[in-house]
C-alpha cells in the first residue's frame, strides 16, 4: 500500500520537462508582442491604375528602405481608379503626413537620365516622400508622375504661367546666365484660365537668386530676327535648342526685389525681348469711356500722363458696353464706349511691386478730385492713330471715379475734333459777348466828325485867295530866275568879280613870299635882305 | 484466456539501455549501471509537455516564411502552405501533394496521434490496444521523414548563393519546423508503449 501511495505522489509531481513548453510559450509570447509592437499603420493610396502594383509583393520604400508592402489592390467604388491597401511598418508612422507623397517607381528614360533600371527585374515599387504637414493622415492620392526633385531637397519651388505651351517639357532645365540651377517639374494646361502652368524647382543655394524682381523667359529653340543691322540668331545651350528650357534674371535697371516664398507665381515670358518690352510686372486696369469716335485707338496704344507713357490700351470693351446699355435700357442712345486700359506703376518710376498699385489707385482718386481726366488724343495725323492721355483740367466740371463691371473708371473729357468744335464755339461765344454795337456807334460818330473836318477843308480850298496862290508862286520864281541870270559868265558883274578874284590871288602869293622870308629871317623887316645862294654840291678831288 | 505473466508482475524491470531484466528493487542496472525503472520515468508528463511545446512551435512554423528568396533585389518570402498553394497554381500537383503530406499532414497527424495515445493511456481507455500500438509504431517510424522540408530548405540555402542574383535564406519557420519535428520525435521516444498494454492487463486482471 505504501508503495502504491508513493507512486501516486510521484505521478502528481511536476516534471522538469514542463520547462520546455513554458520556454516555447514565453518565446511565442515574446514574438507576438514584438510583432504587435512593430505593427505599423495601414493606409490607403489611390492610384489611377494598378500598373506595377502587385498584392503582397509591391513594396513601399523610403530612401530605399522597405517601409511596408501592398496588402490589397482593389477598384474604388466609382470604378474609376484603384485603391491599394498598404501595410506599413511602425517606423513609417513618423513619415505619414498630410502632404506625404507616393508614386510608383518604374524604369524611366528621360532626356538627361535613365532611372529605375533596378525595377525592370525586381518590379515596380512605391516611393514615399514624407511631407511636413499634420500627422495622422491615412488616405493618400498617389502622384501620376514621379516628382523631378528628390523628396525634401533644399531649394525653391515656383509656379510659372504662360499663355503658350512652347517646347518646354517636364525635366527641362532652368538656367541662370547659362548655368543650370533647377528644372521644370511639371507642366499642366488649365482650361479654366487658359494658361499653361509650369512647376519649377530651383536647387539650393541658387534659390537665393530668385526675388520678386526676377523674370522668367523661355529660351527654347532658336530665335532668328532681322533688322537694319543684319540678321541675329539667339540660342541657349545646345540642350535648350533640342529640349527647351527656362532662363531667369533681373531686367536691366530693375533693383533686387524681396525674397519670395515657396510656390510663388511668376509669368513666363516668350523671350528676353518680350521682357524688355514689358519690363514691369505689376499693373492695374482702369476703364475710361468716351462719347466720341475711338477710330484709330488700337489695343496696345499708349496711355500717357502729360506725355509720359504709363501704360497701354488693353482692349475696347464694346460687348460689355452694349450689355450694360441693354441692362440699363439705354440702347440706341449713343452710350459711351468703354475702353480697358492697363497702367503700370513701374513706368512712373514707382517701385515695381504690389503696394505701388494701391498707391497709384489712391493718387488717381485724389487726382480726379483735382481735375485729372482722361482724353483721347491724336497721336499720328497721317495714320490717325490715337492714344489716351491723362492730364489735369482744373476748370472742368467735377466728376468722380465710378465702376464698370469690376474695374474702376476714370472720368474723361472730350478732345480732338470734338474739342476743336468746342473751342470754336467758345470763341464765337466770346465774339458774341463783345460790345460791338457801342463800338460801331462810336465809329459812326468818328466818321461824322471826319466828314465835318473834310467839309471845312473843302471850303478853305474853295476860297479865292487860296486859288490865287499858285499864280503868285509862279511870279516869285520868275523873279528869282531873273536875279540868277545876272551872274552868267557873259555878264558884267561876273567879269569884274573874276578880275577881283585874280588880283586877290596875286596879292595872296606875294604875301606868301613875305611870310616865308620873315620866317627864315625875322629881322628882314629892319635889315637889308640878302639873298643866300643855293647850296651846291662840292666835288672832292 | 489465461492472464499472461509479465515481468512487472514478477518485480522485474528491463534496463532502458541494455534491456537486461533485473529485480526492480535495484536502483541501477547490474550490467551497464544505468538507472532502473519499471516503466519510463514520468512518461505521460514528458510526452505531454513535449507535445505542447511542439504545438506551440507549430504555430510560427506555419505562419512565418520558411524561406526567403532574394532575387535581384526583391525579396520573396514563402510559407509552407503558401508554397503548396503556389505549386498547385503552377500545376505541379504531385510535388504539392508530397510537400503537403510531409510538411503539413505528417507533423499534424503525428501530434494528434500522440495526443490521442496519451489521452487514452491516461483515461485507461479500453480501446483496442493492438491498433494503438500500430499507431504508435507508425508515428515513431514516420517522424524522421517530416524533416524533408527542413532538408530541402537547408540544401537550397547551402547551394543557391549566387551573390546578388539569387540568394535563398532560411526563415524563422524553418527553425520552428525543425523544432516541431525533433520535439515530436522526442515525445514519441519518451512515450512508453508498454503503458498501452498495462491498462489492458490491469483491466483484464480486474475481471
Amino acid at each position: 500500500m505504501t508503495s502504491e501511495q508513493a507512486e501516486i505522489t510521484q505521478g502528481r509531481k511536476l516534471s522538469g520537462i514542463w520547462l520546455i513548453p513554458l520556454l516555447a510559450l514565453i518565446l511565442g509570447v515574446i514574438m507576438v508582442v514584438q510583432k504587435w509592437m512593430t505593427e505599423g499603420p495601414e493606409i490607403e493610396i489611390a492610384f489611377s491604375t494598378a500598373a506595377g502594383l502587385e498584392q503582397g509583393k509591391t513594396k513601399i520604400k523610403f530612401r530605399n528602405v522597405d517601409m511596408g508592402i501592398v496588402d490589397k489592390v482593389r477598384l474604388n467604388d466609382a470604378l474609376d481608379g484603384v485603391i491599394a491597401n498598404v501595410k506599413l511598418d511602425r517606423q513609417a508612422l513618423q513619415l505619414l503626413r498630410e502632404d506625404t507623397r507616393f508614386w510608383v517607381v518604374t524604369a524611366r528614360v528621360g532626356v538627361d537620365n535613365i532611372s529605375g533600371l533596378d525595377t525592370l527585374l525586381s518590379g515596380a515599387y512605391i516611393q514615399l516622400a514624407p511631407g511636413e504637414g499634420k500627422k495622422g493622415a491615412r488616405e493618400f492620392v498617389a502622384l501620376e508622375q514621379p516628382p523631378q526633385t528628390p523628396a525634401n531637397a533644399p531649394g525653391l519651388r515656383l509656379q510659372l504661367t504662360s499663355d503658350r505651351a512652347s517646347s518646354i517639357n517636364t525635366g527641362d532645365m532652368v538656367l541662370y546666365n547659362g548655368y543650370k540651377v533647377g528644372r521644370v517639374e511639371s507642366m499642366t494646361f488649365k482650361p479654366s484660365d487658359r494658361l499653361v502652368h509650369y512647376e519649377i524647382f530651383i536647387d539650393a543655394p541658387y534659390h537665393e537668386l530668385v526675388n520678386s524682381s526676377v523674370r522668367f523667359w523661355d529660351i527654347s529653340g532658336v530665335s532668328l530676327s532681322a533688322d537694319a543691322s543684319g540678321f541675329k540668331v539667339a540660342t541657349g545651350s545646345l540642350d535648350t535648342i533640342l529640349f527647351g528650357g527656362v532662363s531667369f534674371g533681373i531686367p536691366k535697371g530693375a533693383t533686387d526685389g524681396d525674397p519670395v516664398a515657396q510656390n510663388t507665381e511668376f509669368e513666363l515670358y516668350h523671350s528676353f525681348e518680350d521682357i524688355q518690352e514689358n519690363p514691369f510686372q505689376y499693373g492695374t486696369y482702369f476703364v475710361v469711356s468716351f462719347n466720341q469716335s475711338v477710330k484709330g485707338l488700337l489695343p496696345g496704344a499708349p496711355v500717357e500722363f502729360r506725355g509720359i507713357r504709363i501704360g497701354n490700351v488693353d482692349r475696347i470693351m464694346l460687348k460689355e458696353g452694349q450689355a450694360m446699355q441693354l441692362k440699363e435700357g439705354r440702347e440706341g442712345q449713343g452710350a459711351p464706349i468703354p475702353i480697358l486700359i492697363y497702367v503700370e506703376p513701374g513706368r512712373m518710376e514707382l517701385p515695381d511691386r504690389e503696394s505701388s498699385i494701391e498707391f497709384l489707385r489712391k493718387s488717381i482718386k485724389t487726382g480726379v478730385n483735382n481735375g485729372l481726366r482722361a482724353s483721347l488724343e491724336s497721336g499720328n495725323l497721317i495714320t490717325g492713330a490715337q492714344y489716351i492721355s491723362f492730364d489735369f483740367y482744373p476748370t472742368t466740371k467735377p466728376a468722380e471715379m465710378g465702376t464698370f463691371l469690376s474695374y474702376s473708371t476714370v472720368p474723361t473729357i472730350e478732345t480732338g475734333l470734338a474739342q476743336i468744335t468746342q473751342s470754336v464755339n467758345s470763341i464765337l461765344e466770346t465774339v458774341d459777348a463783345l460790345p460791338l454795337m457801342e463800338t460801331v456807334s462810336g465809329a459812326n460818330d468818328a466818321v461824322a466828325t471826319l466828314n465835318e473836318t473834310l467839309n471845312s477843308l473843302k471850303s478853305v480850298l474853295e476860297n479865292q485867295s487860296t486859288q490865287q496862290l499858285p499864280g503868285q508862286l509862279d511870279k516869285t520864281l520868275d523873279d528869282f530866275r531873273e536875279a540868277v541870270k545876272g551872274l552868267t559868265p557873259d555878264s558884267e558883274s561876273y567879269q569884274s568879280l573874276n578880275s577881283t578874284l585874280l588880283s586877290l590871288n596875286r596879292t595872296m602869293s606875294n604875301l606868301e613870299i613875305l611870310t616865308r622870308t620873315l620866317s627864315e629871317k625875322p629881322n628882314a623887316v629892319l635889315l637889308p635882305y640878302q639873298q643866300t645862294p643855293d647850296p651846291e654840291p662840292e666835288v672832292n678831288e | 484466456m489465461s492472464t499472461p505473466t509479465t515481468a512487472a508482475h514478477k518485480d522485474l524491470a528491463a534496463c532502458h539501455v541494455c534491456m537486461k531484466l533485473a529485480p526492480s528493487s535495484l536502483h541501477d542496472c547490474p550490467r551497464c549501471g544505468a538507472a532502473l525503472h519499471l516503466r519510463k520515468n514520468d512518461s505521460i508528463q514528458r510526452t505531454l509537455a513535449l507535445l505542447i511545446t511542439a504545438c506551440l512551435l507549430y504555430i510560427p512554423a506555419n505562419l512565418y516564411p520558411i524561406m526567403y528568396t532574394d532575387q535581384l533585389g526583391t525579396t520573396e518570402a514563402s510559407t509552407i502552405l503558401g508554397g503548396v498553394i503556389l505549386l498547385i497554381n503552377l500545376g505541379s500537383v504531385p510535388v504539392a501533394v508530397v510537400i503537403f503530406i510531409f510538411s503539413v499532414m505528417v507533423p499534424s497527424g503525428k501530434l494528434m496521434a500522440m495526443f490521442y495515445l496519451v489521452w487514452t493511456v491516461e483515461r485507461h481507455s479500453p480501446l483496442d490496444p493492438r491498433q494503438r500500438s500500430i499507431m504508435y509504431r507508425v508515428t515513431e517510424f514516420i517522424g524522421k521523414w517530416s524533416m524533408v522540408d527542413v532538408f530541402v530548405v537547408s540544401i537550397l540555402v547551402a547551394l543557391v548563393h549566387l551573390g546578388g542574383l539569387l540568394v535563398i535564406r532560411p526563415g524563422i519557420a524553418a527553425l520552428s519546423f525543425a523544432g516541431v519535428v525533433i520535439i515530436t520525435m522526442l515525445a514519441a521516444e519518451s512515450f512508453d508503449s508498454r503503458l498501452i498494454w498495462d491498462n489492458m492487463e490491469d483491466s483484464e486482471r480486474d475481471k
